[in-house]
């Protein structure tokens, strides 16, 4: 149980670490490029990558905003990898119980993110 | 200074102030972040929406990475019930349409502010107690499925200088609040924080610490599955939400230090101001006043 505890608090702490790291670093070249000292609103409407190729080619191009992106997903990925690592924490210390109980919740939230994809 | 600057620090600190309070409370800080974005700065409802939803996952990942690991997040309770908040969330997201917006707002918002009796009473009790001495631990009967669950749980609290232990009661009618707090929250596309905390402290019995940290380790989840969506449709503006994510975090983080050196009581006093805000800014949205 203690196992279980501390290899999710490590998920977690790791995710955010690594997500605000990469948003800093996307900033501090944002910043760098001076574009945006003239005077522009902050919510000035910007196209940014939405799939993996367009986002892989900002990132190799270390386009500020793609690296912002990138920080972004890491964060809304920080908890589905919470719970995917959960079920292997559970299993690890023999908790059946509760490693079908976790395994079912990410069965759910991956339906429930195709389902709301279809729906929208 | 440079208008994207200000603007951009002062996103920083509103939601520098937003981690803070939503870590210890039980919730993602959208209540305080989208108002003050949305009537004070201009910014455009969606674009707000969006950066609640990252705000709701950096609350949760920043605070119950301290939580979990200090034992006052009941990682088993959180996770047997998310299967019921989001089973609600999907179910609500579904059903999206079928019922007219205003009409929940209102019937939701009546349910938290009906909330307030239970809450306030709570509280007056606790000073009545208090008063006189120290409670005891909160043990009481077990209760079949949560020991059939292992759902009872112990943590050690710096405030009273001692271990807490605690066993939990009407866990399917709690299971049942959560379904509802994800159905709101996939019907409304709001934060259910306040419901999660109500079904563990108000209808479980958990002590008000672990349900407000347990609530921040559920909400993370819950809200990744909608922040997908908002991400596919081009609703999450990179540059507004970059200072509310890194300014949540830090937040966060200094919540999750200070929880566990308040007095139960005064998280109460909190989450009750909380509902009380809450459900008046529902209700307003249910008459159709502001967003």
């Amino acid at each position: 149980m203690e196992a279980v505890e501390a290899t999710i608090s490590l998920v977690l702490r790791g995710g955010v670490i690594l997500s605000a790291s990469i948003i800093c670093l996307g900033l501090v070249l944002l910043f760098a490029e001076g574009a945006l000292a003239n005077g522009a609103r902050i919510d000035a409407a910007i196209a940014y990558p939405r799939d993996a190729t367009a986002l892989l080619a900002g990132l190799c191009a270390l386009d500020p905003v793609s690296i912002i992106v990138f920080g972004l997903l890491v964060l809304i990925a920080t908890p589905v990898v919470r719970v995917a690592v959960s079920i292997l924490a559970f299993a690890c210390s023999r908790d059946w119980l509760y490693a079908l109980i976790t395994a079912l919740v990410l069965v759910l939230l991956v339906a429930g993110m195709y389902l709301g994809v279809a729906v929208r | 200074m440079p208008l994207f600057l200000l603007q951009f620090v002062q996103l920083l600190c509103v939601s520098v102030l937003a981690g803070i309070f939503g870590s210890l409370v039980g919730l993602g800080g959208g209540m305080i972040v989208v108002p003050i974005m949305t009537l004070f700065m201009g910014i455009d409802f969606h674009v707000a929406a969006g950066a609640s939803i990252i705000a709701v996952i950096a609350t949760s990942s920043g605070s119950a990475a301290a939580y979990v690991r200090d034992r006052l997040a009941n990682i088993r309770v959180g996770m047997f019930l998310e299967i019921f908040t989001v089973l609600g969330a999907i179910c609500g997201a579904l059903l999206v349409g079928k019922i007219p917006t205003r009409t929940l707002y209102i019937i939701f918002a009546l349910v938290l502010l009906y909330s307030l009796f239970p809450t306030a009473s709570k509280i007056a009790a606790e000073l009545r107690v208090s008063a006189r001495r120290g409670r005891g631990a909160e043990s009481g009967v077990p209760d079949r499925v949560s020991v059939a669950l292992s759902l009872d749980g112990e943590y050690f609290d710096p405030a009273q200088g001692r271990n807490v232990a605690y066993r939990l009661r009407r866990v399917p009618l709690g299971a049942a609040v959560m379904y509802v707090a994800g159905l709101a929250s996939g019907l409304l596309g709001i934060g259910s924080g306040a419901f999660k905390v109500l079904a563990m402290d108000g209808v479980m019995g958990m002590p008000i610490k672990s349900s407000t940290a347990t609530s921040n380790f559920m909400i993370g989840v819950t809200a990744a599955a909608s922040a997908g969506i908002y991400f596919s449709r081009g609703d999450i503006d990179p540059l507004v939400t970059a200072p509310v994510a890194l300014g949540v975090l830090a937040g966060s983080f200094a919540g999750a230090r200070i929880l566990p050196r308040i007095a139960g009581i005064e998280i109460r006093i909190g989450f009750l101001v909380v509902i009380a805000v809450i459900g008046m800014q529902m209700l307003l949205r249910g008459f159709g006043v502001g967003r």
